[in-house]
């Protein structure tokens, strides 16, 4: 392995003008922040509607929005849909939240019974219109107790066979106790806040997939100590006070 | 005659509720109960009507310069206290103002009224005219869509029986026109505010208003009867039907500015004829800011500069409107702001550090500005502790230290300090 790369990290950020409602920039603030504070030259790119998505991308990032903005994306993200799966069938790792997850999935059914198509990445269907989430949330999964905040009025049914992020620990994620979906080293949740800055092992979860594809080391350092501190305090006040906070609207 | 036992009972209820600390909507809800047509009534009683505020923000800093600029026509104002938005709210408000037999002396209502609540509030209390802000983001968690918020204020308009006044640079609220159009009806008619497209232009983050994803951008120019022209430290230069007029504003900012803007625009059709643009100026003359909207308090031998959020718009627009990285900041945040997810759409150039992080929240506003390398001082969770160390850092050459803060934490700020005065009356 190479220690260092020469080559910049590509991160594809999809749609930030309509999916990041829920401040889901953060999670590309987060991955280029661990990136960077590793040594590594960090490319953003963002693929806004009518552009032509790249070919290539180490990470690939979409976030959350409202209806509107779904279906404002939707004619353009289905013209691309064979060209991310493609990415996604290349061990590109994604990392979704909300309603850009579930345009990633099987697909939504809307409050009214509409079903907008999804590209299939992630082994699952949204159904809306159930009632709302709001408030921390705590996961217990594969990386370690993961936490953030939920708004959301959807429910994830997973495929069979399909393997959720975690298991919720406070909160509602999808509906049945497990929160998200995992598809190889690609992860959809619906857990904001945003989650990667909060979340520092899923942020270094996706790095290392990422680059271990590119046959590159990643290794965080005392660079990355103060972000990890200050989420370590972040997270023990929210898993304290994660009853306290809010309800079921 | 009929409303003197509920109007007493109220009365009583709302002096044992004041005595045991602060303010309460049980008053209104009890008067409410034993007279519905109560409310009805006196606001019938008002000359020119009843004018909602609506807007995700600045309700509180308009109805404000709106009450203003119309008392300095002369005219008697009846208005909620600030942040009193909600239906129970304005019946204590009203209750606290109306003699014992219903009869109430205003000329005028003029009412922030937050969105989720104000086609239902139009009900009881038949608006002549709905001034609407902006659509921006707030409170995901309430309402998750921005358009929900949009269609609450828009829905509400149509009922006005007088005039509304909208915001022709938002791209929800510059629909107004168009949507009552097609409605037919001469009345309510439609008048615009906004700001002039080179000041937006040269806004570092624009206006913050919400995107509208389900509508085309209208290409059509709307005029706009008060516009902003400019603003700075001392004040802005706003145009009003042609006329042109520098006056002072009560907290400084672009946001501000259009705020003003909105007020005269209001008071210019509230008045008609009436309205005297060198009236309205004297009345922003001595204004004074609304709470923690910029305003100055004694801290010992010092002052403290209280700049508060409530949401990425609110906190983006007054940090742009700082004239330079401020000296002394501290920060305070809690659980009364529940989702802080975008505070990572927030810039936050305009702070080169932080010298105190306090508040339940600290732990996540100090990550946020650490992906940034802004240096933090002290992060103290503790509010009170939190103050004592600002006390203790030397006096600022300015003369000032700037906390910037969301509503619960200047709420707290203010009452440590000693000024723990204001009613909160929801």
């Amino acid at each position: 392995m190479s220690s260092s790369s020469s080559q910049s990290v590509s991160i594809l950020e999809l749609y930030p003008e309509h999916l990041e409602a829920s401040g889901e920039r953060g999670n590309v603030t987060a991955l280029t922040a661990r990136l960077e504070r590793a040594g590594h030259r960090v490319d953003v790119v963002q693929h806004t509607m009518g552009r032509r998505l790249p070919k290539d991308a180490d990470i690939v990032v979409i976030g959350n929005g409202p209806i509107s903005a779904v279906r404002a994306v939707h004619a353009d993200l289905t013209e691309n849909a064979a060209a991310l799966r493609a990415l996604a069938d290349d061990g590109v790792p994604f990392f979704a939240v909300g309603a850009g997850a579930e345009l990633l999935g099987g697909g939504i059914t809307l409050a009214d019974g509409t079903v907008l198509g999804g590209v299939g990445i992630f082994p699952f269907s949204a159904r809306r219109g159930v009632p709302r989430q709001v408030g921390y949330i705590v996961i217990e999964s594969a990386h370690g107790t993961v936490v953030g905040f939920e708004d959301n009025a959807s429910e994830w049914n997973l495929d069979t066979g399909a393997v959720p992020l975690g298991v919720v620990t406070s909160g509602g994620g999808n509906g049945n106790g497990r929160e998200g979906v995992i598809a190889g080293s690609s992860i959809a949740t619906q857990t904001k806040g945003p989650v990667l800055p909060l979340n520092p092992s899923v942020s270094d979860a996706i790095i290392r997939a990422a680059l271990e594809r590119r046959d590159v080391a990643y290794a965080t350092s005392a660079a990355h100590a103060e972000l990890d501190r200050l989420a370590a305090k972040s997270r023990e006040v929210i898993v304290a006070n994660v009853k306290s906070v809010f309800t079921t609207i | 005659m009929r409303y003197i036992a509920p109007v007493l009972v109220g009365r009583a209820v709302r002096a044992v509720t004041r005595a045991r600390g602060g303010g309460s909507a049980l008053p209104g809800y009890i008067v409410n109960k034993m007279a519905p047509g109560f409310i009805k009534n006196v606001v019938a009683q008002f000359e020119y009507g009843i004018v909602f505020v609506l807007g995700s923000n600045g309700k509180s800093t308009t109805t404000h310069m709106l009450t203003e600029v119309l008392r300095g026509h002369g005219l008697t104002v009846f208005t909620n206290p600030s942040g009193a938005n909600l239906p129970q709210g304005i019946s204590s408000a009203l209750l606290s103002e109306v003699g014992v037999t219903g009869k109430l002396k205003a000329d005028i209502g003029i009412l922030e009224v937050d969105e989720a609540f104000a086609l239902e509030l139009s009900k009881t209390l038949l608006p002549s005219t709905i001034l609407m802000l902006n659509v921006q983001v707030d409170q995901l968690y309430r309402f998750f869509e921005t358009e929900v918020v949009a269609d609450m204020m828009l829905d509400t308009a149509a009922v006005a029986t007088k005039h509304v006044i909208s915001n022709r640079d938002d791209a929800y609220l510059s629909k107004i026109g168009e949507i009552l159009a097609k409605n037919g009806g001469p009345v309510p008619d439609v008048t615009y505010f906004g700001a002039s497209p080179k000041l937006v232009a040269s806004s570092a983050h624009g206006l913050f208003n919400a995107a509208n994803h389900r509508e085309e951008a209208s290409t059509a120019t709307i005029d706009a009867l008060a516009e902003l022209e400019s603003w700075d430290s001392t004040g802005a230069r706003v145009r009003v039907a042609g006329e042109l007029a520098d006056i002072a504003l009560p907290a400084k900012g672009l946001h501000y500015g259009i705020d003003a803007a909105a007020a005269l625009a209001t008071a210019a059709q509230v008045l008609g004829t009436e309205f005297d643009l060198a009236k309205a100026s004297a009345a922003f003359s001595s204004m004074t800011p609304a709470y923690g909207r910029g305003e100055l308090l004694d801290f010992g031998d010092e002052k403290v500069e209280f700049v508060m959020f409530k949401n990425a718009a609110s906190l983006q627009l007054n940090l742009d409107a700082l004239p330079a990285a401020p000296e002394q900041v501290m920060v305070a945040i809690d659980e009364g702001t529940p989702d802080v997810s975008w505070l990572y759409d927030i810039d936050f150039a305009q702070l080169d550090h932080v010298d105190v992080l306090t508040g339940a929240k600290a732990w996540q506003f100090a990550l946020r500005l650490e992906h940034e390398g802004i240096p933090v001082g002290t992060i103290e969770p503790d509010l009170k502790k939190a103050i004592e160390l600002m006390r203790a850092l030397p006096a600022p050459t300015t003369g000032h230290k700037t906390w910037v803060v969301n509503y619960e934490q200047m709420m707290l700020a203010r009452k440590i300090i000693g000024y723990g005065d204001m009613e909160v009356s929801f």
